[in-house]
C-alpha cells in the first residue's frame, strides 16, 4: 500500500485529466458542416454527392446525420451559437418556422435559374418574395399496388374499398388515423388543414364530410385500424393489403417481396369526383444565416441541387428530382408513379401555424374514426385546441413590482447575512466549518453552475412569453392562464386541474404497486430455503437494465389492438378456453390506456423496489420475529407488525424518490400512450414538453408548468420526509 | 517512554460541559485506568490525550513536549477501540502493517515488526484472513497488534475488554498487563469496570460527572475512598450505605436501635461531634460472624452460594444489608446473624466527602 | 417469509407458491424483452397477432446492419462507425460515473460526518433539484455549456450527465458512509492518517460497494440518455448508440427491426454490469439505504 498522500487538490487534478481525455474534436475552420435526416440508401447518394464535391473544390465536408424529429431543436440549439450547420437538408414545410426562429439565410444566390425547377417546389421554398432553400426533391404518399391481389385499379377510392379480398387482407393500408394521412382525403373533399390566412382550415362541412367517409372505411374493415406507418408497410409488405397509401420510403422495404407491385397517383373520391391531393413535401437544401454568408457554403448547396447531383440521387435512391432538367428515366414506373402523383399534390404549408394543426385535427380524427365523437364536435374541439395554442401571448407587463421584490428579498437576505456576520456564535461556527467546506466546495461550484443555475433561470423563464430569443416580461401571466385552464372549464381534458388530478392517481397507482410488488418478491426472495434464488433475481432486475426508451416502445407494440402480443393473449385464450373476449382497444378509452402506461412503468420500477426491499430485510434480525412467532404472531401478523415497520426507515426514502421519478415520469407517457385518448393520459410533465416542444416552442408557458410541478412536489414530499424522520428520532 | 500530563482539562460540547476541570497525571511507564460509570467523561478525556477531540480549554503535554494541539498522527500514540475499529478491507497483516505504512518504514522492518509481534499474540496463522473472519477474541488481539505494532510512546485503551465473554476478558486482562510490563510503555486505559480498574492500573482515577473523583494505586482508592461515590462505585457487591445515621459518644445509633462503638475515633479528628448525622458505610466483605461480641445483629432474608462464598441479603432496623461470608458459614434463611464489622467508613451526608481525617 | 424460516422445514404447497408467483414474475419480466429479442431476428414481417415472441425467418440480417454501419467521410477511408459510437457510449458513461462519484464522494462525506454551517438548506436543495423538471432548465444549461466552451463536445456532455447524477449519488453515499463506524477513521488517524488519508484509505475501501452501485446508477443514466446527447453532439464519431437508435424510428419510416437489434447491442453492455454488480447490488444499496 503507498502512503502517498492525496489531497482535494489531487481530487480536481484527476477529474480535470478526465475531461482533458475527452477533449473536443475542435471543428477545423475551414470545414463545411452539412447536416441531414438521410438513412440507408439516400445517405450513400449524399456521400457520393459530397465526395465529388470536396475532390472538385479541395473543401472539407462534414456530415452529420440528425434525427428527423428533432432537427429543428437541434439547429435551435446550436446555430445562435455558431456550433450548427452552413447548410443543411429539410423539408420546406419547417422554413415558416426557421425564419420565426432565425435559423435560415437567403439561399437565392444558390438558386440558378428559376427555370431549372419546377414550379411547385419555388413556391414551396418562397416565402415573402425571398427564396429559404433550393430545392431538391419532391416526396408525397401515392398509391401503392399489389397486382397479385389486385388486377384492376379501380378508379375510386369507394372501387377499391370494395373489393372483394381473402380473409385477413384488407383492400387498403393507408394511415387514417394521423393528420398526414388523412389529407389526401380532406384533398378530396376540397378541404385542408391551413386555410391562407393561417387560420384553422380543418373545420366545415367538408372536413366533417371527410371524416365520416374516413370512418365509415375503418368501419367496414376496409381500412385497419389504429394504422401506423410501419404498420402500413408490414401489412402491404407481407401481402395483407392489396393497396396501401404510402411514400417513397417503402420502396426500399419492397425488395424481395413475392408479388408484383407498382405505383400510381392516387384515386378520385367518387362521392365528390376530386382526386385524393396528398400534400406534397419538398426537400430542399438550406443554409443558415452563417452559411449564407460562406461562398463555400453557397458553392455546396449549387453542388446538391446540380442535373448531376439529382442524377446521383436518383440512380442511388430512387428519389424524384425537382430539377426540369432531369427526366425520369423509362425504366423506372415506380418514379413515373411518384412524378405523377406530385403533379397532382399541392406543398404542404410552411407557415409556422401549419405546426400547431397536427395534435388538435391528429386527436379529432382518432376520437370520430374510434366513433367516439361525431365528425362536428370533434372538428369544433380540434378548433378550439388550435385557437388555444395559437393564442395571442399575453400582454407585457411592467417588470418593476418584481424588480421592487427582488430588491426587497435581497435587502432582506443582504441585513441578514450582516447580521449573521456580526454574531460571534455565528462566526465561531462557519470557522467550525472550513473543514468540511474543503470537501464540498468543488461540488457546490458545479452543481450550482450546471444545475441551480440552469434550474433558476429556466424557473425565471415562466414569467416570459413570446419566442425565444425576443421574449419579454409577462410577470404571473402565464400561472394565471394555467390555473384558469385558459379560459376553459377547469375540469376539461388538458386542464391544468385535470391533468393534476391524473398525475396524481399515475403517481400514486404506480407507487403502490412498485412497493406492491417490489415488497412481495423482496420477500419472496429473501427465502433462505428458496433453490434457484440467485437465477430470480438477475432475470426480476433485468428490465432495470435496458434502456428504458426501448422497452417502454416494445410495450406499446404489445398493446396494440389488432396485432399487439396483448391481444394475441386474447385470442389464444379465447382459443383455449372457448371464451368470446373482444381484443381491447387500449388507447381508447381512459382507463385502458392508463392501465398500459400503469402496465409499462410498474414493469420498469418494480426491480428497484425490489431490491431495495430485499437489501431493508437484510436488517431485520431473526431471533425478533421469532420472539414476535413466541408471542403467538401469525405469519400476516409478523410481517404487517414487525418486518414491515422494521424495513419502513429503509424503504420511506426510496418511496420518496420514487414518487418523485414517478410524477415526473415523461417517458412512459410520452412513448405508450402519447397521451391518448385525447390527451387525458397526459401527466403535467408531459403536458409541459408539448408546450415546449410541439406546441410553438412557448418555453415560458411550459415553464410555468414546471415551477408548478417543483411547487407541488415541494409540499408533498414534506409530508412523508417528516413521516420518515420520526422513527429514526425516536431511535 | 513519557510522562502523561492534563492540566485544567475542560470540555464541552455545545452547552454540555462534559469534563470540568481535570488534572491527570501518569508517571513514565505507569498504566493509569480512568474508570466510573457511562457519562462521567472518560472517554472524552481519552479522546481528548488522543486528540481525537479538541480540549476547550487546558493543556496536555506528553513528558515535556506540549501535544494540547497537535493532530493524533503527530502524538506518537496507539490507541484500541471499544469495537476494535479494524480496517475491514484489510488483512490482518495489513491492518497490523497499516500505521508503519503511513509513518513510511521500510518494508524489512515493517515484515518483522509484524513478525514480532504477530508471534507475541499468536496471529501468525491468522494473517492472510480479512477480519470478517476472526472470532471476537481474535479481532481484539489484532487490536492490540496494531498498537503495539508501532511501538508508540503512549498507548491509549478504550473500554477494549467490554465485547469479550468474562472468561476472556479475565484472561486477556492478565495478559494486556503482562505486555505493558513487558514493553515498559506509558497506558491510558478506560474501562467502566472495577474489577479491571483494580486489576490492571497502577494508578485510579475515578472519574464522576466530568470531574476526577479520586486518585491514587487501587488498593489506596479501593481501602480510603475519599469520597461516598468512589466508595460505592469500587467494590463488588457494592458498599453498604446507611443515611442518617447519628453520632452519640464514641459510636453511632444504627437504625433499629442497635449501637455500633467506633474503634478508632481518631481517624476522623474531631468531625464526630455528638448529634451529627453522618453516612455510615460498609463493605459486605467487611462483616465477619462473631457470636461472642457482635458489633450488631441482622435478620438474614435470603442467602445465595456464590461458591467460595455466601452472600447475604439482611435486614437492619428494616433497611437492606449485603453481607459477604465464607461459604462455610452455615447461615440460613431467617437466621439472626450476629456480625463484627472490620473496617467502617463515614461520609458527609450534604457534600459526600469522607469524614475521614 | 425472512431469516426466521431458516433451518425449518417449508412446506411443499408453500414452496411451489412461491415458485409459482417467481415464475410468473419472471414471465412478467422477461416477456417484452424477448420480443425485443424476436424482432431483431426476425427476417420477415407477419402482421398477426401472436402470443409466443419467436422470430420470423430467422436472420442475422439486422444485427449486422446496425453492427457494421460504416461512416463515410467524404474523401477518407470508411471507419466503423457502430463501433465507434458504442465506444462512446461507453466512454462517455465510464466517464460519467467516475467523474459524478468523484464529485459526490467528498461532499457526501462531508454531509456524513461533519457539521457546518449550510448542511441542511443544502440538502434541502438537492432533493429539490431532483422535483424540478428538465424541460425548463435544459436551454438554459445548452448556454451554461456554451460559455465554458463545452457545447458539442463529450467532456460537455459528462459534465452535463455527471452534475445531474450527483444529488442522487450524495443522497445514496451519504447513507453509505453514515454506516461506516467513526471509529475506523479514528484508528487511522491515531495510526497516523490525516484527515483525508483516513477518508482515501480507510472510508472509502469500506464504502466500495455502495461507491460501485452509485457509479452503476450514474453509468445507466449516462448510457440510456438521448435527449441532450442528440442536442449536443455535433459530429457523428461522437453519437452515442441511443442518438443512433433513435434515427432508426423516424415518424414516416421506422425500421423497428434495426432499432431491436441495435437494442439488443446496446443492452448487452449494461446486463454483464448488473449482472457483476447484482451481488453488490443489494449491500450497495442497503448501505446507502437512499437515506432521504
Amino acid at each position: 500500500m503507498s502512503s502517498r498522500t492525496c489531497s482535494p487538490g489531487h481530487v480536481l487534478g484527476a477529474l480535470l485529466a478526465v475531461l482533458a481525455l475527452l477533449a473536443p474534436a475542435l471543428a477545423r475552420a475551414d470545414e463545411l458542416r452539412l447536416w441531414h435526416a438521410y438513412r440507408d440508401a439516400e445517405a450513400t447518394a449524399l456521400v457520393e454527392i459530397v465526395e465529388e464535391f470536396a475532390a472538385r473544390t479541395g473543401h472539407r465536408v462534414e456530415l452529420l446525420a440528425v434525427a428527423h424529429e428533432s432537427f429543428g431543436s437541434k439547429l435551435a440549439a446550436t446555430i445562435p451559437r455558431g456550433q450548427g450547420p452552413h447548410v443543411f437538408i429539410d423539408s420546406h414545410e419547417r422554413i415558416g418556422d426557421y425564419r420565426l426562429r432565425a435559423l435560415l439565410g437567403d439561399a437565392g444566390p444558390a438558386l440558378g435559374p428559376d427555370a431549372d425547377y419546377s414550379a411547385q417546389s419555388l413556391a414551396a421554398v418562397t416565402q415573402d418574395g425571398a427564396r429559404w432553400g433550393v430545392p431538391l426533391n419532391a416526396k408525397s404518399v401515392a398509391l401503392f399496388v399489389n397486382t397479385r391481389l389486385a388486377g384492376a385499379v379501380p378508379d375510386t377510392l369507394e372501387g377499391i374499398a370494395a373489393l372483394p379480398m381473402p380473409a385477413g387482407v384488407y383492400p387498403l393500408a393507408y394511415e387514417a388515423q394521423s393528420a398526414y394521412g388523412h389529407m389526401p382525403l380532406l384533398a378530396a373533399f376540397d378541404g385542408r388543414m391551413l386555410a391562407d390566412d393561417a387560420s384553422f382550415g380543418f373545420v366545415g362541412p367538408a372536413a366533417a364530410r371527410s371524416l365520416a367517409f374516413a370512418r365509415e372505411l375503418v368501419e367496414r374493415g376496409a381500412v385497419p385500424r389504429d394504422a401506423d406507418g410501419a404498420l402500413v408497410s408490414d401489412l402491404f409488405r407481407s401481402g395483407r393489403a392489396a393497396f396501401a397509401i404510402s411514400g417513397p420510403w417503402l420502396v426500399g422495404q419492397l425488395a424481395g417481396v413475392e408479388f408484383a407491385w407498382r405505383v400510381v397517383p392516387l384515386p378520385i373520391v367518387g362521392e365528390t369526383g376530386l382526386p385524393m391531393r396528398p400534400p406534397l413535401t419538398v426537400e430542399a437544401a438550406m443554409l443558415s444565416p452563417q452559411g449564407s454568408a460562406s461562398p463555400a457554403a453557397l458553392d455546396l448547396v449549387r453542388a446538391l441541387a446540380s442535373a448531376e447531383a439529382a442524377a446521383v440521387r436518383q440512380r442511388l435512391a430512387g428519389t424524384l428530382s425537382v430539377r426540369t432538367d432531369v427526366p425520369v428515366p423509362e425504366d423506372s414506373p415506380v418514379l413515373a408513379g411518384f412524378r405523377a402523383q406530385a403533379e397532382l399534390a399541392a406543398p404542404m404549408s410552411a407557415d409556422p401555424a401549419m405546426r400547431s394543426t397536427w395534435e388538435p385535427a391528429f386527436r379529432a380524427i382518432r376520437k370520430v374514426l374510434r366513433g367516439q365523437a361525431s365528425p362536428e364536435d370533434a372538428l369544433a374541439e380540434a378548433a378550439r385546441r388550435f385557437a388555444d395554442v395559437r393564442r395571442p401571448p399575453p400582454p407585457a407587463a411592467s417588470p418593476t413590482p418584481a424588480l421592487l421584490l427582488l430588491g426587497l428579498g435581497l435587502l432582506l437576505v443582504a441585513f441578514h447575512l450582516v447580521r449573521r456576520a456580526r454574531d460571534p456564535a455565528a462566526r465561531q461556527a462557519l470557522r467550525a466549518s472550513l473543514p468540511a467546506y474543503r470537501y464540498v466546495a468543488h461540488s457546490v461550484v458545479v452543481v450550482g453552475l450546471l444545475v441551480f443555475l440552469p434550474l433558476i433561470v429556466g424557473a425565471a423563464t415562466s414569467l416570459f412569453a413570446g419566442r425565444p430569443g425576443e421574449g419579454y416580461y409577462v410577470g404571473l401571466a402565464n400561472f394565471f392562464e394555467i390555473l384558469t385552464a385558459r379560459g376553459g372549464p377547469l375540469l376539461a381534458t388538458g386542464s391544468f386541474w385535470f391533468v393534476l388530478l391524473v398525475t396524481f392517481l399515475w403517481t400514486a397507482v404506480n407507487v403502490v404497486l412498485h412497493l406492491g410488488i417490489g415488497l412481495a418478491l423482496g420477500l419472496v426472495l429473501s427465502r433462505p430455503t428458496l433453490r434457484l434464488r440467485a437465477l430470480y433475481r438477475v432475470l426480476l432486475i433485468l428490465p432495470w437494465a435496458v434502456p428504458s426508451y426501448v422497452t417502454a416502445l416494445a410495450w406499446k407494440g404489445m398493446f396494440h389492438q389488432q396485432y399487439g402480443a396483448v391481444t394475441g393473449l386474447v385470442l389464444a385464450i379465447n382459443e383455449w378456453f372457448g371464451t368470446s373476449l373482444e381484443p381491447i382497444a387500449w388507447f381508447s378509452r381512459f382507463a385502458t390506456a392508463f392501465a398500459a402506461n400503469v402496465a409499462t412503468n410498474v414493469w420498469l420500477g418494480f426491480p428497484f423496489m425490489m431490491v431495495v426491499t430485499l437489501g431493508a430485510l437484510t436488517a431485520v434480525p431473526a431471533d425478533v420475529l421469532e420472539a414476535a412467532e413466541v408471542d403467538g404472531a401469525s405469519r400476516w401478523q409478523r410481517l404487517t407488525r414487525v418486518t414491515l415497520p422494521m424495513i419502513r426507515p429503509a424503504l420511506a426514502p426510496a418511496v420518496t424518490l420514487g414518487a418523485i421519478w414517478t410524477f415526473n415520469m415523461f417517458n412512459v407517457v410520452f412513448l405508450v400512450s402519447g397521451g391518448d385518448p385525447d390527451g387525458s393520459t397526459d401527466i403535467l410533465v408531459s403536458e409541459a414538453y408539448r408546450w415546449a416542444f410541439t406546441r410553438e416552442a412557448q418555453y415560458g408557458y411550459a415553464a410555468a408548468y414546471a415551477v408548478l410541478i417543483f411547487l407541488l412536489l415541494l409540499v408533498t414530499t414534506r409530508l412523508p420526509a417528516w413521516l420518515a424522520r420520526r422513527p429514526r428520532g425516536a431511535r | 517512554m513519557v510522562a502523561v500530563t492534563a492540566r485544567a482539562i475542560v470540555k464541552r460540547f455545545g452547552a454540555t460541559e462534559v469534563l470540568r476541570g481535570v488534572d491527570v497525571h501518569v508517571p513514565d511507564g505507569g498504566f493509569a485506568v480512568l474508570v466510573g460509570p457511562s457519562g462521567c467523561g472518560k472517554s472524552t478525556l481519552l479522546r481528548l490525550l488522543a486528540g481525537l477531540e479538541d480540549v476547550t480549554a487546558g493543556e496536555i503535554r506528553f513528558g515535556e513536549r506540549d501535544v494540547t494541539r497537535l493532530a493524533p498522527r503527530d502524538r506518537d500514540i496507539a490507541m484500541v477501540f471499544q469495537s476494535y475499529a479494524l480496517y475491514p478491507h484489510l488483512t490482518v497483516r495489513d491492518n497490523l502493517a497499516f500505521g508503519l505504512n503511513l509513518r513510511k518504514t521500510d518494508l524489512a522492518t515493517i515484515a518483522s515488526r509484524v513478525a514480532e509481534v504477530s508471534a507475541m499474540l499468536g496471529l501468525d496463522l491468522l494473517l492472510d484472513r480479512l477480519p470478517r473472519a476472526l472470532s471476537g477474541g481474535q479481532r481484539q488481539r489484532v487490536a492490540m497488534g496494531r498498537a503495539i505494532v508501532r511501538r508508540p510512546q503512549l498507548f491509549l485503551f478504550d473500554e477494549p475488554l467490554s465485547n469479550l465473554d468474562a472468561a476472556l476478558r479475565a484472561q486477556v486482562r492478565v495478559e494486556i498487563r503482562k505486555l505493558h510490563d513487558q514493553l515498559g510503555a506509558t497506558s491510558v486505559y478506560v474501562t467502566h469496570d472495577q474489577v479491571e480498574a483494580m486489576t490492571l492500573a497502577d494508578r485510579i482515577f475515578v472519574l464522576n460527572r466530568g470531574v476526577v473523583e479520586q486518585v491514587g494505586p487501587p488498593r489506596d482508592v479501593y481501602d480510603h475512598p475519599r469520597t461516598r461515590f468512589v466508595a460505592g462505585f469500587l467494590g463488588s457487591p457494592a458498599m453498604n450505605f446507611l443515611d442518617g445515621v447519628q453520632v452519640d459518644a464514641g459510636g453511632l445509633a444504627l437504625p433499629g436501635g442497635q449501637r455500633l462503638a467506633i474503634r478508632d475515633p481518631e481517624r476522623f479528628g474531631d468531625r464526630l461531634q455528638p448529634g451529627r448525622t453522618v453516612s455510615l458505610g460498609v463493605r459486605p466483605h467487611d462483616f465477619v460472624v462473631r457470636p461472642d461480641a457482635p458489633d450488631l445483629t441482622v435478620e438474614v432474608e435470603l442467602v445465595e452460594l456464590l461458591g467460595p462464598e455466601l452472600q447475604i441479603h439482611a435486614r437492619l432496623g428494616g433497611r437492606p444489608l449485603a453481607v459477604c461470608l465464607d461459604s462455610q458459614s452455615g447461615v440460613a434463611r431467617g437466621d439472626r446473624l450476629p456480625l463484627a464489622v472490620r473496617a467502617l467508613h463515614l461520609f458527609d451526608p450534604e457534600t459526600g466527602q469522607s469524614l475521614r481525617v | 417469509m425472512s431469516p426466521a424460516d431458516q433451518g425449518r422445514k417449508v412446506s411443499l404447497a408453500e414452496s411451489i407458491g412461491a415458485h409459482l408467483l417467481l415464475v410468473v414474475a419472471v414471465a412478467f419480466a422477461l416477456y417484452p424483452l424477448l420480443w425485443v429479442v424476436s424482432l431483431a431476428f426476425s427476417g420477415a414481417v407477419e402482421p398477426t397477432p401472436r402470443v409466443l415472441p419467436v422470430p420470423i425467418e430467422p436472420t442475422l440480417e439486422h444485427l449486422r446492419g446496425v453492427a457494421f454501419s460504416t461512416l463515410q467521410v467524404p474523401g477518407e477511408p470508411d471507419r466503423w462507425l457502430f463501433g465507434l459510437q458504442l465506444a462512446n457510449s461507453i466512454v462517455i458513461s465510464l466517464a460519467t460515473a467516475l467523474v459524478g462519484v468523484v464529485i459526490a464522494v467528498p461532499t457526501a462525506y462531508a454531509l456524513a460526518r461533519f457539521e457546518f454551517v449550510g448542511k441542511n438548506g443544502g440538502m434541502r436543495a438537492l432533493l429539490a433539484t431532483q422535483m424540478f423538471p428538465a424541460v425548463a432548465s435544459a436551454i438554459p444549461l445548452y448556454i451554461i455549456l456554451d460559455g465554458l466552451g463545452l457545447l458539442g463536445t463529450r467532456s460537455g456532455l459528462v459534465l452535463c450527465y455527471a452534475t445531474t447524477a450527483v444529488p442522487f449519488a450524495i443522497f445514496q453515499l451519504r447513507g453509505a458512509f453514515e454506516t461506516i463506524p467513526r471509529d475506523l477513521e479514528e484508528a487511522a488517524m491515531v495510526d497516523g492518517a490525516t484527515r483525508f488519508e483516513a477518508f482515501r484509505k480507510v472510508v472509502l475501501p469500506a464504502a466500495r460497494p455502495a461507491i460501485a452501485v452509485t457509479a452503476l446508477f450514474a453509468f445507466m443514466s449516462a448510457y440510456n440518455e438521448f435527449v441532450l446527447a442528440h442536442t449536443m453532439l455535433g459530429r457523428e464519431e461522437m453519437y452515442t448508440v441511443p442518438v443512433v437508435l433513435q434515427r432508426y424510428i423516424s415518424e414516416f419510416s421506422a425500421d423497428w427491426p434495426k432499432f431491436a437489434a441495435g437494442s439488443l447491442i446496446v443492452s448487452i453492455p449494461v446486463m454483464i454490469l448488473f449482472y457483476i454488480a447484482q451481488r453488490h447490488l443489494i449491500a450497495g444499496l442497503t448501505a446507502g439505504g437512499v437515506k432521504g
